[in-house]
């Protein structure tokens, strides 16, 4: 089953052409990296999935509904909004910065949507919220504000929350790339345990290592395009192109 | 006369001024509150048309003389056909200028929360009603309290004003009183009393500033 599909997408931000006709399929469970050097319209791929950009050209489908249309792309949108809308909280997302709301508990970050979006009764929102913080290992700090916590916990935090909407799809913005080296592990490994679950994850990241262990599909993007798209043995163990070659050996 | 009786003696008229005084600035605040903060929603997120109506209303509100505000409300309104009792107009007058005032504080103070705050609201599903409710204005009311406390301050000093448009408030009968007996204590009197009033929303304000200071 194809739970995302990009088709040919464009995106310029103040002029500049930053996504060059990207096209991309995910498929149910896979596991894809996507890497490349900063610039390269990464960030930006991942923020058109769920509408954080507004894509100028192209289209794009969630589990088979087209949720954004833009140009002469002979797809249209055809649900309705409240379908749409469904449609974008399948997917779940991981910033860079964390984002977590400093003015609720580790606990209040992860019921807050599910009450407000799902209309889940308290009970039952900090029943789930209990599962998903023990899930990413802290639940015993349920009661602190993200200002006690620690960048790795944080984004463990923020990674339970997403959770607690239940995504079928979790795009992960450099979700290690503000923390410091010793916390990195702690994060990844948690990444690691949802790929057992076998969720659908899209990952933006500068970590190698990780991504050769973790993926299926390992996307490299220069210049606003897709530049390869392969598995992770080919592409570590292979690269073709002498761009990637360079960008390995200057990250490895 | 011992000076301790003549304080009391004249106590009963000063308490009617400090009642008419609170009672302008009660009814002010209640409704400059919720005025800034829908007037700041406005600026920050309202179409084009609203925008522009509100740079006006504080660019007008907030680059005239509270005195000449009042003046023309108090002289000027009436003239074209509009009669407010005084209580209503010097209301309307104090509510429109500190709501210009705080419209800008709690337009800072929203401005100056993370866009990642939207972001991680907007991913998580969340409308913008809800994400302004439950996400953003919390956190910009932590920030906003000190302005708005200096806010609330002045606006106890500037009620000093309605004495000038004739309406019996604190300083107006303490000046009547100077008058009658030419005596400057009820001057000190109303000194001491505009100081307590101002000490108590320090204090008020500093209390939850503190309450709301428990998550950083």
């Amino acid at each position: 089953m194809t739970m995302i599909r990009m088709n040919n997408i464009h995106k310029y931000f103040a002029g500049v052409h930053v996504l060059k006709g990207v096209s991309l399929e995910v498929n149910k469970g896979e596991i894809i990296s996507i890497i490349g050097p900063s610039g390269s319209g990464k960030s930006t791929l991942l923020r058109c999935m769920n509408q954080l950009e507004k894509i100028d050209q192209g289209s794009v489908e969630i589990e088979g509904i087209v949720v954004e249309a833009a140009g002469d792309v002979g797809v249209k949108i055809t649900a309705t909004p409240q379908e749409v809308r469904t449609a974008y909280r399948k997917m779940g997302m991981v910033f860079q910065s964390f984002n977590l709301f400093p003015h609720m508990t580790a606990l209040g970050n992860v019921i807050e949507a599910p009450m407000l979006v799902h209309k889940l009764g308290k009970g039952e929102a900090v029943k789930n919220a209990e599962k998903q913080l023990n899930k990413v290992g802290l639940l015993e700090k349920k009661d602190a504000f993200p200002s006690k916590l620690s960048g790795g916990q944080k984004q463990r935090v923020a990674i339970a929350r997403a959770l607690a909407m239940n995504p079928d799809i979790m795009l992960f913005d450099e979700p290690t790339s503000a923390l410091d080296p010793e916390l990195i592990g702690e994060v990844l490994s948690v990444i690691k345990n949802l790929a057992q679950e076998h969720m659908t994850m899209i990952i933006v990241t500068h970590e190698m290592g990780f991504a050769k262990e973790i993926s299926d599909r390992v996307i490299f993007m220069d210049d606003g395009k897709i530049l390869e798209d392969q598995s992770p043995a080919v592409f570590f163990d292979n690269p073709r192109h002498p761009r990637i070659k360079t960008f390995l050996e200057k990250m490895l | 006369m011992d000076h301790l009786e003549y304080v009391l003696s004249i106590l009963p008229f000063i308490a009617s001024g400090l009642k008419l005084t609170a009672k302008v600035y009660v009814a002010t605040l209640l409704f400059a509150l919720p005025v800034g903060l829908l007037a700041a929603i406005g600026k920050v997120k309202g179409p084009k048309i609203i925008t522009r109506l509100l740079y006006l209303y504080t660019w007008i509100w907030r680059g005239t003389p509270l005195l000449l505000q009042l003046f023309f409300v108090f002289y000027g309104l009436p003239i074209i056909g509009i009669r407010l009792s005084p209580f209503a107009a010097a209301t309307i007058t104090y509510t429109l200028n500190s709501g210009a005032y705080l419209t800008e504080i709690f337009r800072g103070g929203i401005e100056s929360i993370d866009k990642g705050q939207y972001e991680a609201a907007k991913v998580l599903g969340m409308t913008y009603p809800q994400t302004m409710r439950r996400i953003i204005i919390p956190q910009t009311v932590r920030r906003v309290l000190p302005p708005t406390c200096s806010e609330a301050v002045n606006l106890v000093k500037e009620t000093a004003l309605l004495a000038v448009i004739g309406m019996p408030d604190l300083l107006r009968i303490a000046t009547q009183i100077f008058t009658r007996d030419f005596n400057i204590t009820p001057f000190i009197v109303a000194f001491v009393l505009y100081l307590i009033v101002s000490s108590v929303l320090v204090k008020l304000f500093g209390t939850l500033e503190k309450k709301y200071s428990i998550y950083e």
